[in-house]
C-alpha cells in the first residue's frame, strides 16, 4: 500500500537472487552447480525435547521447540498490542499497516459475534479474538524459514539421519539406512499446533467456558440440558427420549474437546507433512505455491476455532428452548 | 505380509473417509453460493454458517487424518 516503486523493484531483484541461488544448490544449473540432495525431513509426531526433563510433583517438564514458538507467538501479539495502543494513544483515527489490518479482522469478529452472542457480546467477544489471534500468529510461524528444520542434532539408537561432519557447523546429512547408530534431528522451533499438548489445553479452555457460559446465564437450569428428567414422568414416551438425548448431551460436551482438539491439530500437522513432502520433491519453487495454501489454511482454521467456541458459548447462554444439532457434528 | 506394508496400506485405507467429506463440503458450498447468489444482502450470514457448517464437515476427514498419521508414525 505504502510501498514506492523503487522499494518494489528492490525486491524483485532478491527474489530473483534467491531463485537462482536455489537453482544453483539444488539442481545442475548448466554443469555449475552443487545438486546437494535434499532430505526428506523424518516425520515425528511427539515434540522433541530441547533440554533435559526438570521432574516436579506434577511430572516431568521439558523445553520443547513447540513451546519456543508459542513463546514467539505471544512475543507477536504483545508488540502487535503495544504497536496498536501507542496509535490510539497519539489519536491516530485511521490505522494503516499491519495495526490497521488488525483493526479490521477483530471489528469483523467483533460484528460476527454481535449477530450470534447479543447481550453476552461482551463477555464472549474477549474469548473469540484471543483464541483466533493466538491460534493465527502460531500457525504462521509455520512459514518463517527455518522453522522444523533448524534444530540440534541427537546420537540416538534408531535415528532418522546419517551424518558426516564436513566443518564445524557443516554437516552433510543423509537418510540412515538400517537400523545401527543415526541421529535426531530435535528443530528449535516447531510449530505450536502440531503439539496435541497445546490444542487439547485450548479445547479444554473452549469448553470449560463453554459450560461457564451455560451456568452463569441460566444458573442451575443449565444442567437440566444434561440431566433431563422435567418431562420423564408427565409424558410417557417422550419424556424417556428426551432424558436420553440429555446423556447424548453429555457425550457430545466430550467429543466436542477431540474435535475441536484434533481439527486444529490434524490441519496443521498434515500442512507442515505436505511442506516438507514438497519440499524434498522440488527443492526449488514448488513449495511458493503451498506455502499460500498453508497461509490460508492457518488463518482458515484459526477462525474456525474460535467461531465454533464462541457459537457454542452464545448457544449454551441462550437457553433450553435452541435446537439440538450440537451432536451432530459428534 | 511385514508390518511395514501393512501399515502403509492401513494408513491408505483409513483415508478413504475423506470422499465423505469432501462430498460434504462440495455440498455446503455450493448450496451456499446458490444462498448468495439469489440473495446477496445477506452474504454475510451465510459465509458464517458456511464455514461452520464445512468445519463440521471437515472433522470427519481430520478424523480419518489423525487415524492414517497414528497408524503411521506411533504404532
Amino acid at each position: 500500500m505504502t510501498e514506492t516503486p523503487k522499494q518494489k523493484v528492490w525486491g524483485r531483484w532478491v527474489v530473483l537472487a534467491a531463485f537462482v541461488l536455489g537453482l544453483f544448490l539444488f539442481t545442475g544449473f548448466f554443469g555449475i552447480g552443487l545438486a546437494i540432495p535434499v532430505v526428506m525431513p523424518a516425520v515425528v509426531l511427539p515434540t522433541e525435547p530441547l533440554t533435559a526433563p526438570i521432574s516436579t510433583p506434577f511430572g516431568e517438564f521439558f523445553l520443547s521447540g513447540t513451546l519456543v514458538a508459542l513463546l514467539f507467538a505471544d512475543l507477536v501479539i504483545i508488540a502487535i498490542a503495544i504497536g496498536i495502543s501507542s496509535a490510539v494513544k497519539k489519536g491516530k483515527l485511521i490505522l494503516t499497516g499491519i495495526i490497521g489490518g488488525v483493526e479490521a479482522l477483530l471489528e469483523m469478529l467483533h460484528g460476527m459475534t454481535e449477530g450470534t452472542a447479543g447481550k453476552w457480546t461482551k463477555q464472549i467477544f474477549p474469548w473469540f479474538a484471543t483464541i483466533t489471534l493466538i491460534v493465527m500468529i502460531a500457525n504462521w510461524t509455520e512459514m518463517l524459514p527455518g522453522v522444523e528444520t533448524i534444530g540440534k542434532l541427537v546420537k540416538e539408537e534408531g535415528g532418522h539421519y546419517a551424518v558426516q561432519a564436513v566443518g564445524p557447523f557443516l554437516n552433510v546429512v543423509e537418510p540412515a539406512e538400517g537400523e545401527h547408530g543415526g541421529y535426531h534431528l530435535f528443530p528449535y522451533v516447531r510449530v505450536v499446533s502440531t503439539d496435541l499438548n497445546f490444542t487439547v489445553a485450548l479445547a479444554l479452555v473452549a469448553v470449560v467456558m463453554i459450560q461457564y457460559f451455560g451456568v452463569k446465564s441460566q444458573g442451575a437450569n443449565y444442567f437440566s440440558k444434561f440431566w433431563a428428567t422435567g418431562t420423564l414422568f408427565s409424558k410417557p414416551i417422550f419424556g424417556v427420549i428426551d432424558f436420553g438425548v440429555g446423556l447424548l448431551e453429555i457425550v457430545s460436551e466430550f467429543s466436542k474437546v477431540l474435535s475441536f482438539a484434533f481439527r486444529l491439530f490434524g490441519n496443521i500437522f498434515a500442512g507442515s507433512v505436505l511442506l516438507f513432502v514438497i519440499g524434498s520433491l522440488v527443492p526449488v519453487f514448488a513449495q511458493s505455491i503451498f506455502y499460500l495454501l498453508e497461509f490460508f489454511v492457518g488463518a482458515i482454521q484459526a477462525f474456525v476455532f474460535g467461531l465454533l467456541a464462541m457459537t457454542f458459548m452464545a448457544q449454551a447462554t441462550q437457553g433450553h428452548g435452541g435446537e439440538h444439532h450440537e451432536e451432530a457434528h459428534a | 505380509m511385514d508390518a511395514n506394508a501393512a501399515k502403509l496400506i492401513g494408513a491408505g485405507l483409513a483415508m478413504i473417509g475423506a470422499i465423505g467429506a469432501g462430498a460434504g463440503i462440495g455440498i455446503v458450498a455450493s448450496g451456499a453460493v446458490q444462498a448468495m447468489g439469489r440473495n446477496p444482502d445477506a452474504t454475510g450470514t451465510i459465509q458464517t454458517n458456511m464455514i461452520l457448517g464445512i468445519a463440521f464437515a471437515e472433522a470427519v476427514a481430520i478424523y480419518c487424518l489423525v487415524v492414517a498419521l497414528l497408524i503411521l508414525f506411533v504404532f
